[in-house]
């Protein structure tokens, strides 16, 4: 199996993970070890003065995971460029997961303010990895201004529906030249495989493992469905046909006994 | 003196960044400040002083996606 490349650095690992959500901070580790996973994204807030914060960065740093800080919580480009320059401070890290999402609700992207956010924060020197709808043209323009891969959704985030957004992830795939990850809504490791097998360079994991009953044997499925699908995608898959085509020789040796 | 940290007024006896930090007793891993909605290197917190006009926000990196 190839290794990707995002910005010269070299993953092993095509699984990206979230750290949100899991029940504690053994159980995240236990989980993101399982997974092989090399990159964890993390969050940023105003700090909680009066309660000590559960230290997880020195496990992940432990660990040798790299860290990709998100602006989750930004609404605007202004806000995400602010995040990522915190962020940047707080986890000495340059690399950055543009997140903007003005709607709660839905936690949709905003595609217009993450352009405007992404060609700002590449000109201030981060490596973009922005997180979007599973739209080619804006995938397209993100490109374009330099972002160092592009993260569709497959469905809404934490909905475990999957790849919903099939059809055009397959646009973005076949028309990308930087890496294509896709993120949100994987829900169970055939989702994963799946994108891997349509070329996709990688998935980024979280709800569906965090919330398991048992994430580390989860981190583990979710391992083996990329390398399965990624195997099968560097392999070549057979396409698909409406009729049969026969694996066996069809002879006609039944035929002599009529 | 009464600075403004995290959006609530603060009680602050030190007079530089550092100082801050040390009478929150916080780490200085994973952290990041911003004063007047400027970031603030770690490299100057040790050099940076407040003053009562300071709008401190100070940022921890918590589990996310």
């Amino acid at each position: 199996m190839s290794s990707l490349f995002i910005a010269g650095h070299e993953f092993h690992s095509r699984l990206f993970t979230g750290t949100g959500k899991y029940a504690s901070a053994d159980a995240m580790m236990a989980s993101l070890a399982a997974s092989g996973s090399e990159l964890v994204t993390l969050s940023l807030r105003r700090m909680d003065l009066k309660n000590q914060t559960d230290n997880i960065l020195l496990p992940l740093q432990q660990h040798g995971m790299k860290l990709l800080p998100n602006t989750s919580g930004a609404r605007t480009a202004k806000e995400a460029v602010f995040a990522a320059e915190l962020a940047r401070e707080a986890l000495e890290t340059s690399w950055v997961k543009l997140e903007i999402h003005p709607d709660p609700r839905y936690l949709m992207p905003d595609g217009m303010e993450t352009l405007l956010a992404a060609e700002e924060l590449i000109k201030k020197g981060f490596v973009v990895m922005p997180y979007v709808h599973a739209d080619p043209v804006l995938c397209k323009r993100l490109e374009e201004v330099g972002c160092q891969c592009v993260m569709p959704l497959g469905s809404p985030i934490g909905s475990n529906m999957g790849l919903a957004s099939r059809p055009f992830l397959e646009i973005i795939i076949e028309q990308s030249t930087v890496p294509v990850i896709i993120d949100a809504g994987i829900g169970a490791p055939s989702d994963a495989a799946l994108a891997m097998e349509i070329g996709a360079d990688a998935v980024l994991v979280n709800t569906a493992m965090a919330v398991a009953k048992q994430p580390a044997q989860m981190g583990k499925a979710f391992r083996l469905a990329v390398e399965a699908g990624r195997m099968a995608y560097e392999s070549g898959l057979g396409e698909r046909r409406v009729q049969a085509q026969a694996t066996s020789p069809l002879t006609d040796f039944l035929g002599a006994l009529s | 003196m009464k600075i403004v940290l995290n959006d609530a007024p603060y009680e602050f006896a030190g007079e530089t960044l550092k100082d801050l930090l040390t009478q929150l007793d916080k780490s200085e891993q994973g952290i990041a400040i911003a004063i007047n909605q400027q970031v603030v290197p770690k490299s100057l917190w040790r050099s940076t002083e407040l003053n009562e006009l300071s709008q401190v926000f100070i940022f921890e990196s918590i589990a996310g996606g």
